[in-house]
């Protein structure tokens, strides 16, 4: 049984000395912002999660921050909208459960690039169901939608 | 508050009392103030539960008592008052705010949050409320702040708490091969599961799964049960790193092929779990176990876990002895040619293992982005040594260490673009010692494990959109599913006649429907044939209904 120990130390150890703040947090609003809309200077708060995106007088876009249930547990998530109200880019911002973070996967994210309120937005059909994470692939689907219907006519 | 309301009344206050009625309705029930002094009292009565003075006298009593209070502590209740008109402004403020707030969210995207807590803080309105709206009176309309969890009006004190469910209903008819291969019909709650999952922080998850078989349990004969209530999961996740998280010592399941880790009735088409998880992986496999695993880039994942052996005795719990070692006068296999590793998972309670091996499985799961709809895994089980404490053979002799190696390799794929999905599984068992298989050495000629076993599947399916009905978008995904299975390969070694009846060679054909209401629901409906080389034939075809639910 003392093998139970042998095995479980190394990993506790790392787990006490590896600062475990940062870990699940892989994006901070403000950096979502930034990989977004690089070229923007401001960011104005449209209301308590939607900013836009200033360059000088003009609007390069908005972004939303969202979250979602995966399994249990919350996945933020951010949504940028180009002026015409298509997607531009979605990022998981945080993912704390244990299965399913395949929705992080670039590739999967990319599906939504160009989609606009007008889509289907519906798993298995437009958007790839993650084997594994269904869940949670149909729940930030579902929240990617979600925002596309409220803000996809108000960017500008 | 009764009381304090009456006094008010004495003194000629009413208007404060409705201005108060107005703004907070749960003092709705006070608007009687205004008739009779004797309702009122008998309303007060009724509502002060913790009743002191007004609810044990009658009613002259009780006024006379009302008033000397009233005359001895007007003061005090001016006090009370202010304090009263202080809240109340507080409470008008919080109320325009979440006017506000609500006002703002038929336009802005609402968390998934405050729909599924909605009922809840509608059902605690009403219970916190003083009494029932009565009258002309306004009914209280529960106001949706965000995300305020469990509890309605302030933040849940558990934020992290979430409990999900799956579970499984199944029946129909089968052919019973303990009766000569007659067909029965039968029902079965097969599995009925709570998960409770609660954040302790985000980084430290907890997670459990509470599973209820067969419709559970029960002490006396005719409750007619004989199923399991087990914790099927149960352990503490530390976050640390994206490439590096640990999961504590606990119940866990073996990262092995796809259906282990994710059984739930939603993840596969058939009304029972695919056939390679009914004995060369004894699923549900759970073992007490701690891991790591992480995900190393996009698309690509690991698990490695360390875990109590699996055990060669498939015999009942109370037969290990005292000593943790296997009972004299003959004892049942674990593992067998018939029924593959079935009966060999480890205990997980009581300190009762009997052997001291530790076993290791490891497991990548991968998702090329190169290729989108295609998941796949690679897993592999080690134990150094199966074989129990005291294990012996019927012909006399102990038997010795035995390792086992268990490997499996599947795929699914989703083309994509099309309803078209393809899944194929191959798993294997091999022994390094199999002449020390309780199987080859307990007289039974016929349950012989030869060096391995192995299995492969094949399965296609495809999906239809049905529509939107009942507030939901339907899908039908009728699929077909090969399965060969040899658990009674050559190579014999033991102290037992060899005489296989070929009952352990296998095939499945297995052809469905399921219809998914919604991604949480399935409804379904399964034939499956099944052969094996036995002369006497398998006689355990079916046809089968299922619903299964996971959310």
């Amino acid at each position: 049984m003392t093998s139970w120990i042998r095995l479980a130390a190394p990993a506790a150890l790392v787990s006490t000395i590896v600062p475990p703040a940062y870990a699940v947090q892989y994006l901070s609003i403000a950096q979502a912002q930034k990989q977004a809309f690089p070229s923007a200077t401001t960011f104005a708060p449209v209301d308590g999660r939607a900013w836009k995106a200033q360059s000088g007088g003009t609007v390069l876009g908005l972004i939303v921050v969202d979250h979602v249930i995966g399994k249990h547990l919350y996945i933020d998530y951010s949504v940028a909208l180009d002026p015409s109200g298509r997607i531009k880019r979605v990022d998981i911002l945080q993912y704390r459960e244990s299965y399913g973070g395949e929705v992080r996967d670039a590739s999967w994210v990319a599906q939504f690039v160009g989609k606009s309120s007008a889509s289907a937005l519906k798993v298995g059909q437009d958007i790839r169901n993650i084997s594994g994470a269904t869940l949670s692939s149909q729940h930030v689907t579902e929240g990617v939608k979600r925002v596309l219907a409220a803000y996809g006519n108000r960017v500008r | 508050m009764p009381i304090l309301v009456m006094s008010v009344e004495r003194q000629c206050n009413t208007g404060v009392v409705m201005s108060v009625d107005r703004e907070r309705r749960n003092v709705t029930g006070f608007i009687n103030v205004k008739s009779a002094l004797p309702t009122l009292i008998a309303t007060a009565s009724i509502l002060s539960a913790s009743g002191s003075a007004v609810v044990a006298g009658d009613v002259s009593d009780v006024s006379a008592r009302t008033a000397s209070v009233s005359e001895k502590s007007n003061e005090e209740l001016l006090k009370k008052m202010r304090a009263m008109e202080q809240r109340i402004e507080m409470l008008e403020g919080k109320l325009k705010q979440q006017k506000q707030g609500s006002a703002s969210a038929t336009t802005t995207p609402q968390s998934t949050a405050p729909a599924q807590t909605a009922p809840a803080r509608a059902a605690r309105a009403q219970a916190t409320g003083a009494s029932p709206p009565t009258g002309n009176a306004p009914s209280p309309t529960p106001t949706a702040p965000t995300n305020n969890g469990l509890l309605g009006l302030t933040d849940s004190p558990v934020p992290g708490l979430s409990l999900g469910a799956y579970g499984e209903v199944k029946f129909g008819a089968f052919k019973n091969p303990d009766a000569g291969g007659k067909w029965q019909n039968g029902f079965d709650v097969h599995r009925f599961v709570l998960l409770p999952t609660y954040a302790i922080t985000p980084n430290i998850i907890f997670n459990a799964e509470i599973e209820f078989e067969h419709g559970g349990i029960a002490f006396d004969a005719d409750d007619k049960r004989h199923g399991t209530a087990e914790i099927e999961q149960l352990w503490i996740d530390f976050k640390i790193h994206d490439k590096f998280n640990w999961r504590s010592p606990g119940v866990d399941l073996v990262p092995i092929g796809y259906i282990n880790q994710h059984h739930e009735p939603t993840q596969f088409y058939s009304v029972n779990r695919p056939e390679l998880y009914n004995g060369l992986i004894p699923s549900t496999f759970m073992v007490p176990a701690t891991s790591i695993y992480g995900r190393l880039m996009d698309g690509l994942s690991y698990q490695f876990q360390a875990s109590s052996s699996v055990e060669d005795f498939g015999d009942d719990f109370d037969k290990r002895t005292d000593g943790n070692s296997v009972p004299l006068g003959g004892y049942a296999a674990g593992i067998t040619g018939l029924s593959a590793l079935h009966d060999s998972r480890p205990v997980i309670g009581d300190f009762r293992q009997l052997n001291n091996t530790i076993a290791y499985a490891g497991k990548l799961d991968f998702a090329p982005p190169i290729l989108p709809g295609f998941a796949g895994s690679v897993s592999g089980y080690f134990s150094p040594n199966i074989t129990p404490r005291g294990a012996y053979a019927d012909a006399g002799g102990t038997l010795g260490r035995n390792s086992l190696a268990l490997f499996d390799a599947e795929f699914r794929y989703r083309v994509p673009n099309t309803g078209l999905e393809l899944r194929g599984e191959y798993v294997r068992v091999s022994f390094g010692n199999p002449a020390n298989l309780r199987a080859n050495n307990d007289s039974d000629p016929n349950n012989n494990v030869g060096k391995s076993m192995f299995g492969w599947s094949g399965e296609v399916a495809y999906h239809f959109q049905l529509g939107t009905f009942l507030n939901s978008e339907w899908e039908a995904v009728p699929f077909y599913r090969y399965t060969y299975e040899n658990l009674q390969t050559n190579g014999f070694a033991g102290t037992d006649a060899n005489e296989p009846t070929g009952a352990g060679r296998l095939q499945f054909y297995t052809a469905g429907l399921a219809v998914f209401p919604s991604s949480k629901v399935v409804l379904k409906a399964t034939y499956q044939k099944v052969k094996n080389k036995d002369p006497g034939g398998a006689n355990s075809d079916s046809v089968l209904g299922g619903v299964g639910f996971f959310f």
